[in-house]
């Protein structure tokens, strides 16, 4: 037995579109020994997702293998076909996703699923499927194996029952269920809170040390990476720029882009900048105005088993004119519900928000109009936030048109000059969604919200759906915006790197109920909670392996 | 389950009752005088008056109203004027005609739309995808008489094949009545020979009657296919070893049957309403050629009892998909 388990070599694949070829892939050699813990990072578009499936054969469909082979296990699996790919796919290497709810079949109960897949390798095998109790079961014991409480129970639920935590669970026993050699990891923290991801890592890093797996896992959270894989290599626009040990990468970059990359992770321990400059410039602040008060806000929800559902429970928060107000939780907080609130998008169940002075819980119609000219709201995912048949100076005089108080000139002059304030290029008018990046479109959104002048702009998540050097960049020029504008922030988010850099005041939300609050940098020096120490603690992960380097 | 279930007919029973009120609004509000109507063109003025009080619209409308909805709770919808028999009666005889007529229509369109609607799916832009979209547009484009007066052209008159119009012929004798569909009743009295026949009969007209359903079942159920099979679970299906075979028939179909089903309970509305031409074409003694002879003298008692009919079974059609729905998507099931 070779002690190489997989093995890339040269490998290119182009992708046909409409346009010609994309080359995907360009070049890739790597190797990954039995007993290896492989990290790929990497962006967006850097390919990793594509080369991964790639090792398992299920790449996109257009896509041409240009040169190289893949070798797994002293086999050629370059052009493999589906007869020759059941005795390996999911059985000698399986996977785990992403996004544990879109990867799960809705409407298949969980021990189906996965006594499905066992049946499916026992096929693949020539052994004759054995009978449903073994496999039951077999599926209680994967269920078990992977931490999960009440295996027997779980086996009849269906997947809208389970938390996320719980459904990655499930999806890494699906994956143990043929035993495989070597396991590949997509992404398989990022949709989860930050909390639950801690849990799953510890869960893939003991099942590797249990079953000796091989691991290969792709992400783009280097903290991530950093916990579970010993060696890593960088991946950019198609290639491989940097491999080697995990330590030596992150202590010791070599490639330009490794350390853009890196640099551009927020420093959770790093005294924000904006304090510095406070300190320096020792002006006394003024006497603070309350921008925004919101009293007593309740938001219930009624559930389909005619229950109730409390999202928001009796908050109370006052947002100071020209701060930046931070709201972290995770999901399920019910920090988008208090956003959505404030801005009157949800109506409360209860309480009363106060905008400069007036009482907008209760107005409706014309007033309510007059008065989201002032406020506004940046949303989490600017792909899908944008119409995709509108052009983006369509999508920047829309909210002008609404309020119908400017004429088609005099729109055209005010959409330019925002697209000069968001450092866009004019002729990105003319253009459509699809022909920006992430980042662009963030800019567009916010070019959108600020176009009426607002006083406040409520960001949901404005960076979550972006990449880390985006990030960056769009939460810098955010900081522009509003010193030249003028503006008030309340700024949600899940990061508290994030949060500690650029937020003067943070509430800390969890179950509807605020369970910390106060001046930002105190909540990080002396967090007075459990929750809020483990939100920072598990922030410090990705943080540390990011700026390990001296 | 069970309480989704009784919610369910709950519903029914609020919709029928709106039914039965909207019949009668509009029965009232259409121009014209129904007495005289009846009375025909050449009754004197005392008719007209006699028959008025006979039929109670001499009554405040309210007051017609309550005897209305109490005949309707008591199953009794009138006398047909050419007849002089009961409504309900005639129903009766002529309800399981059309019901089997539309129950073999639906399941041909489905055993036949959604394998081909997979199929096309699957070898998408392939010569499968190109000939069922063909068969499709013409489905949903040819117009029923026309179509069916077509197929009673070539396949009973020129190639001699199955009868032009009829249930059975005039010489064969019913099996007796059981379940009132003769498919149905003949199986179960052993009798073949009858069997046949009525199958021949029923060949045609339910081809007509499904060509347009079949077509849109086919084209959704595509639709549905071709995003499902790109959807994450199918990729996650595939990793893990999954045969394509078993991720097709099984797991995506299951998925993309939901809005299929949708549609088969809106066609089966279309199909009852369609019921009236094709029936006359084929002269197929159902409900909707009794809805146009009605409708034709003019005796609007029949022609309210078959639209309260055709909404109820539409009703109960659509109740049925609810119902196949939650059993499908575990999501739908109530706590």
């Amino acid at each position: 037995m070779s002690d190489t388990l997989l093995d890339i070599d040269g490998y290119s694949l182009d992708i046909a579109t409409f346009d010609g070829p994309l080359h995907v892939l360009k070049d890739i050699n790597l190797t990954v020994r039995r007993g290896d813990t492989l990290g790929i990072v990497g962006e967006s578009g850097s390919g990793k997702t594509v080369l991964v499936r790639s090792v398992m054969g299920i790449g996109p469909k257009n896509s041409d293998v240009k040169a190289g082979t893949i070798t797994f296990d002293g086999q050629d699996i370059t052009r493999l076909s589906d007869k020759g790919w059941a005795k390996i796919r999911g059985v000698r290497i399986s996977m785990i996703f992403q996004d544990p709810m879109t990867y799960l079949n809705p409407l298949f109960s969980i021990g189906r699923q996965i006594s499905d897949v066992i049946a499916a390798h026992e096929r693949a095998a020539g052994e004759g499927v054995s009978p449903k109790s073994a496999r039951r079961h077999r599926t209680e014991e994967l269920l078990d194996q992977v931490g999960l409480p009440n295996p027997a129970d779980l086996f009849d639920q269906y997947p809208h029952q389970l938390s996320g935590g719980m459904r990655q669970r499930v999806l890494i026993a699906m994956a143990l269920a043929g035993k495989p050699d070597l396991l590949i990891a997509d992404e398989p923290t990022t949709a989860l809170d930050v909390t639950v991801q801690a849990q799953v890592l510890d869960l893939i890093k003991s099942l590797v040390k249990k079953l000796n797996l091989t691991v290969v896992m792709i992400s783009h959270d280097i903290g991530a990476i950093a916990t579970i894989a010993s060696r890593c290599a960088v991946m950019y626009k198609g290639e491989i720029v940097e491999q080697g040990e995990t330590n030596d990468i992150l202590g010791n970059p070599q490639h330009d882009y490794t350390r853009q990359l890196l640099a551009a992770v927020p420093d959770i321990e790093a005294k924000p900048a904006r304090l510095m400059a406070a300190e320096a410039a020792s002006e006394a602040p003024s006497k603070p105005t309350k921008l925004l008060e919101g009293m007593n806000l309740r938001k219930v929800y009624k559930t389909r088993a005619g229950g109730e559902f409390t999202a928001v429970n009796d908050i109370s928060l006052a947002v100071n004119t020209g701060e930046i107000f931070g709201v972290v939780g995770e999901s399920g907080s019910g920090k988008s519900t208090l956003a959505r609130m404030l801005l009157r998008l949800v109506d409360p169940t209860a309480g009363d928000i106060i905008f400069e002075g007036q009482n907008i819980s209760g107005i409706a119609g014309e007033p309510l109009r007059k008065i989201r000219q002032h406020m506004q709201f940046v949303f989490q995912n600017p792909h899908s936030a944008l119409n995709g048949r509108h052009t983006i100076g369509d999508a920047i005089g829309e909210p002008l048109r609404i309020q119908r108080t400017m004429n088609r000139r005099d729109i055209n002059a005010r959409t330019e000059a925002l697209l000069d304030i968001v450092q866009l290029p004019r002729n990105f008018k003319y253009r459509y969604p699809h022909e920006l990046s992430g980042g662009q479109k963030q800019r567009v959104c916010i070019a959108r919200a600020i176009a009426l002048n607002p006083r406040l702009l409520i960001l949901d998540e404005p960076t979550s759906a972006l990449d880390i050097s985006v990030q960056a960049q769009v939460l810098d020029f955010l900081q522009e915006v509003r010193k030249e504008l003028n503006l008030t922030y309340v700024f949600i988010s899940h990061d508290l790197a994030v949060i500690r850099q650029i937020c003067d005041r943070t509430i800390v939300m969890k179950r509807g109920d605020i369970v910390e609050q106060g001046d930002t940098e105190q909540i990080f020096l002396h967090p007075a909670e459990d929750y809020t120490k483990a939100l920072i603690e598990s922030g410090r992960v990705t943080s540390r392996a990011a700026n390990m380097r001296a | 389950m069970l309480s989704f279930t009784l919610r369910k007919l709950l519903t029914v029973a609020g919709t029928m009752l709106g039914i039965a009120v909207l019949t009668f609004v509009i029965t009232n509000i259409a121009p014209g005088d129904p007495a005289r109507l009846v009375a025909g063109p050449n009754a004197t003025e005392d008719m007209v008056e006699t028959i008025r009080s006979e039929y109670g619209l001499d009554r405040p409308i309210v007051e017609q109203f309550v005897i209305y909805m109490k005949d309707l709770m008591t199953g009794d919808f009138g006398t047909s004027i050419v007849s002089t028999r009961p409504v309900l009666d005639e129903l009766l005889r002529y309800a399981p005609a059309t019901i089997e007529l539309v129950l073999v229509a639906m399941l041909l369109g489905i055993v036949v739309g959604v394998p081909l609607g997979m199929l096309s799916a699957v070898y998408k832009d392939g010569p499968i995808d190109h000939v069922t979209r063909i068969l499709s547009i013409s489905g949903v484009a040819l117009p029923a008489f026309w179509f069916g007066i077509l197929m009673q052209l070539y396949f009973s008159v020129e190639l001699g094949w199955l009868p032009v119009s009829g249930r059975l012929p005039l010489v064969a004798r019913p099996p007796d009545m059981v379940t009132g569909s003769l498919l149905i009743d003949s199986l179960i009295s052993g009798n073949f020979k009858t069997f046949n026949s009525a199958l021949s009969y029923i060949i045609l007209p339910a081809i007509v009657l499904s060509f347009p359903c079949l077509a849109s079942i086919l084209r959704v159920n595509r639709a549905e296919m071709i995003e499902v099979l790109q959807s994450d679970y199918i990729v996650a299906a595939r990793a893990h070893g999954i045969s394509s075979r078993r991720i097709v028939a099984i797991y995506a179909l299951k998925n993309a049957l939901l809005p299929t089903l949708a549609m088969i309970g809106l066609r089966f509305g279309w199909m009852l309403g369609s019921t009236v031409l094709v029936e006359t074409v084929f002269d197929w003694p159902g409900i909707g050629l009794y809805a146009v002879s009605s409708a034709l003298a003019s005796d609007f008692k029949p022609v309210i009892g078959v639209t309260l009919l055709i909404g109820f079974l539409f009703i109960i059609a659509n109740t049925l998909v609810d119902l196949a729905y939650a059993w499908i998507d575990p999501r739908l099931r109530r706590a």
